[in-house]
């Protein structure tokens, strides 16, 4: 699976367009986490567990666009996005989404 | 007896409201996932692309033109319930997966109506975003989500190329 956030790849051609593909996942800390969060909101620096939840959140959201893209017969992903949102306290979404395609090499 | 009554009035009237969710909440989702369902048939056959460069040609004999549309959708309070309790083990809070997805595919659905009303079959460039509406009311457990989506219409040239 070709994944890329541009909208060509050099030397593919794009031989069909299956449309777009999404994946998300609302993702939370346990408490301790978000107390700890908190603590260090007193001398700064960065929030290591939400570092984290972030890192698990892309992951999880980019193998969800990949299944659907693969369930869909694309074999690349091309112009992939990502969004983010705010749902409720102390909880991230990640969002990403892209055009499903099937690619062939150039030549 | 003034304790027991304060007692049962404030245990039921969050069961309550759980019950309601449980029961109507569920009812409102599956209506509308069956909706979503329904009405995405309707436009299947449409091009759907986050390509900026009109994947299949344009038939310039209709103006392609930017579509915006949005769509707001809370969840039912025995959602915000799970995710509550979610939120203090940590991990996927499951119960708002569904929530963003009712209302992206909502929103994206009446981008592409709009454009098959319009006479367009394909639209490209498309943008979703989330706007953050919740933030005063976050606090007493309705979450909201306001999906935005942008793209632009246009009509699909017979010999168009798929890619520029």
């Amino acid at each position: 699976m070709i994944v890329v956030n541009t909208e060509t790849v050099p030397g593919y051609r794009v031989v069909e367009l299956k449309g777009i593909v999404q994946g998300n996942t609302v993702r939370a800390k346990h408490l301790g986490r978000d107390i700890a969060a908190g603590l260090k909101n007193l001398v700064g620096g960065e929030l290591g567990g939400y570092t984290e939840l972030l890192t698990e959140a892309r992951r999880d959201a980019l193998e969800r666009m990949l299944a659907q893209a693969e369930q869909l017969g694309a074999n690349a992903v091309i112009n992939v996005r990502f969004s983010t949102s705010a749902v409720t306290q102390g909880a991230a979404e990640i969002y990403a989404y892209g055009t499903a395609a099937v690619l062939s090499p150039e030549g | 007896m003034e304790g027991v009554v304060g007692l049962l009035a404030q245990l039921g009237i969050p069961l309550g409201l759980i019950l309601l969710g449980l029961i109507a909440g569920r009812a409102v989702e599956r209506a509308h996932f069956s909706e979503l369902r329904r009405r995405e048939e309707e436009v299947a056959h449409m091009l759907v692309s986050d390509i900026r460069t009109f994947p299949g040609g344009v038939d310039t004999s209709l103006q392609p033109e930017m579509i915006i549309s949005q769509a707001v959708i809370a969840t039912d309070y025995l959602k915000s319930f799970l995710a509550g309790l979610r939120k203090i083990l940590g991990g996927e809070l499951t119960s708002y997966l569904s929530l963003m997805e009712r209302a992206r595919r909502e929103a994206l659905l009446r981008v592409l109506e709009e454009a098959r009303a319009k006479g367009y079959d394909a639209v490209c460039n498309v943008r979703l975003d989330t706007a953050d509406i919740g933030g005063a009311v976050a606090a007493k457990g309705v979450v909201m989500v306001a999906v935005v989506v942008s793209a632009t219409g246009y009509k699909r040239s017979a010999e168009g190329a798929l890619a520029a």
